[in-house]
């Protein structure tokens, strides 16, 4: 099979002060393909370079006003990103090496053929496209930030990439990883990045609304189809219409429910709950979990072909702990933010700080730091923060094969307490925190040897839903059939009341 | 191994005919003139001669207002400008005297320089004009 090679043209810049040699050049490059414009000295190339970026530019040494070599420093100076060749008389090896030197990528010795211009210019061309490719793969490579995201470790590189690569399709994503490591801020990525940008994006937490009433959620219901369903509503799928639905704890909800959305995702089409007649959207979905799905497949709590359905494209968070610098970056991110609403003055943390910040495993991920972060600024003031505004952090129950905490300083802990022996997944930090003692787990359910006030009882199983959810609020008040609200007002009271550990 | 040569024929060296062009008194080089001319359209080729024409006139000009004035600078400058001029269209004797010209360690008088630069520009721009079918 022949294979058409076309040689690379471009926007070239010459600087030539003898008119004929200007003429030859410039004829030789136009009929080369390439873009010319022609500069009789330093300060014209300059002034040029400045309205017209070019790809290559030609120098001649010798310029009326300063040299050929001075020209290159400034251009360079100024950010230019040419191939500078350089166009010389005098083709002896110091020449050659001073321009390389300088610089150059190439040189021509005069007089030169239309042939020896054109090889020396297409391999400088070739070059500077290599060197942009390459700049601009290092820029990908290095990126700390990625719409919602802070991070520039490798991990998160190859998170951010995954997501460009799938966004522009319709295929299915399942997002896998740890509470608190930005689930739903990588689907609300995906819909950013995807062309259905400007549909809406409709996040829906599975493991947070009551079962009865997640088939509701998610398809809406007709009026009168249960009581209290006083008028017609609309559920996330028709609301997300043209858009993105975010099912996050995927793996929460019940095995009936599950065979609806294998058909929705099967069909395109859903029935609301007491409607006559199904209905359709058009729906990219994209579901989360934080425990392991084909465990969960195995254990016979989700279905294997809503699994094979929606695990089109996995995508998995890493936690924070294997994220390197990223925590330092985040931990900064967050200080700069919360400053500022707070008022505080805060401009970073002192180096023991961050020894401390970078030691801590994080077992509730970005979420934990985050509100470590906030207890910071709410609480103190200052330049820097120093170890001790920090608040006790947990002591991690990490699993054997988690990477340990160094033995850096780490600012006060809690002794860990027994594992909570239900919890399926994510390592759990021992119970909390900065507004309380750590109370014994909730689970197993204590021996009646002596009996607790409820008070004591209930600050134990909120402290114990807080620990297993990552202490997301929403998530732990779902658990224990409270509304969030109730809650955060047990928080403050304990808070007020001086309960600290 | 002796040539065999059909009787009646005149032998041509053709050694000597690619060698000629070397032993010739040309005062343009044709691979270098020669080339543009083939690879350029002729219009820009012309446009190339009357360009070289152009700086001819202005740099003996500079060349002789230099010498008048003692302005070894311009001189050398000029001298410079010209043996580029020269180089870029392959008028290679005017070349050599240009540099003869610029070079520091033969010096020459320009009085004795400028009357061969002169005719040997004449000679260069006589030769190209015939290039391009003028």
């Amino acid at each position: 099979m022949s294979e058409t090679v076309t040689a690379p043209t471009g926007r070239v810049l010459l600087v030539e002060d003898t008119p004929t040699q200007a003429e030859v050049a410039k004829a030789m490059l136009a009929a080369l393909g390439h873009e010319v414009r022609h500069a009789a000295t330093g300060a014209q190339a300059l002034l040029l370079a400045q309205e017209w970026p070019a790809d290559a530019v030609l120098v001649d040494l010798q310029l009326p006003d300063f040299s050929g070599f001075e020209l290159m420093r400034r251009l360079r100076a100024e950010g230019s990103e040419a191939a500078m060749i350089v166009l010389t008389a005098n083709g002896s090896v110091n020449t050659a090496v001073e321009a390389m030197r300088e610089g150059a990528i190439d040189f021509i010795v005069k007089p030169y053929g239309k042939a020896r211009l054109k090889v020396t210019l297409d391999n400088a061309l070739e070059n500077r496209a290599l060197r942009a490719e390459l700049t601009a793969v290092k820029q990908q490579l290095n990126r700390g930030r990625f719409f919602g995201f802070v991070g520039a470790s490798p991990a998160m590189q190859a998170v951010y990439r995954t997501i460009e690569s799938v966004a522009p399709s319709r295929a299915n994503v399942f997002i896998t990883g740890e509470s608190g490591t930005g689930k739903e801020l990588a689907a609300e990525a995906i819909h950013k990045a995807s062309p259905r940008a400007k549909g809406p994006f409709v996040a829906i937490n599975c493991g947070a609304i009551p079962k009865d009433l997640i088939e509701s959620e998610i398809f809406g219901h007709v009026k009168g189809a249960f009581t209290g369903a006083i008028d017609n509503r609309a559920g996330a799928a028709r609301q997300a219409e043209g858009g993105t639905l975010f099912l996050d704890e995927v793996g929460e909800m019940r095995l009936d429910m599950q065979v609806k959305l294998l058909r929705f995702l099967q069909t395109g089409s859903f029935q609301p709950v007491g409607a006559a007649r199904p209905e359709k959207a058009d729906v990219r979905i994209v579901s989360a979990t934080n425990r392991d799905p084909l465990a969960e497949v195995e254990a016979g709590r989700f279905r294997e072909d809503l699994y094979y359905r929606l695990y089109v494209v996995p995508i998995a968070l890493p936690p924070l702990r294997e994220r390197g610098e990223d925590v330092l970056l985040i931990a900064r991110h967050f200080l700069t933010r919360f400053a500022k609403e707070e008022g505080r003055r805060f401009r970073g943390f002192a180096r023991e700080t961050e020894a401390a910040i970078s030691a801590y495993p994080w077992p509730g991920n970005v979420r934990q730091l985050q509100n470590a972060v906030r207890n910071v600024v709410v609480l103190h003031d200052g330049d820097v923060v120093t170890p001790g505004m920090l608040p006790p952090l947990p002591a991690p129950a990490l699993p054997a094969a988690a990477p340990q905490p160094a033995a850096a300083p780490v600012p006060p802990m809690v002794a860990p307490p027994p594992a909570v022996a239900h919890v399926a997944a994510p390592p759990s930090p021992a119970p909390v925190t900065a507004f309380a003692p750590a109370p014994p787990p909730m689970a197993p359910p204590p021996q009646p040897a002596s009996i607790e006030p409820l008070a004591v009882v209930e600050r134990r199983c909120i402290l114990a839903a807080l620990d297993h959810t990552g202490q997301d609020v929403p998530k732990a008040a779902a658990l224990l059939g409270v509304n969030p609200s109730t809650i955060y007002r047990k928080l403050a009271a304990w808070r007020s009341e001086g309960v600290h550990a | 191994m002796p040539r065999s040569v059909t009787p009646g024929r005149r032998v041509i060296d053709l050694g000597w005919v690619i060698m000629r062009p070397l032993f010739t008194v040309s005062a343009i080089d044709p691979s270098i003139a020669g080339q543009l001319a083939d690879d350029l359209p002729p219009e820009i080729f012309r446009r190339i001669i009357a360009t070289f024409e152009a700086d001819l006139a202005r740099l003996t000009g500079e060349l002789t207002q230099s010498a008048g004035e003692g302005d070894l600078d311009g001189y050398l400058r000029a001298a410079h400008s010209l043996a580029g001029a020269a180089a870029a269209v392959g008028a290679r004797r005017l070349e050599v005297e240009a540099r003869t010209a610029m070079d520091p360690a033969q010096p020459v008088s320009p009085s004795e320089v400028l009357p061969r630069l002169s005719a040997e520009s004449r000679s260069a721009l006589q030769e190209l004009h015939q290039l391009a079918g003028n």
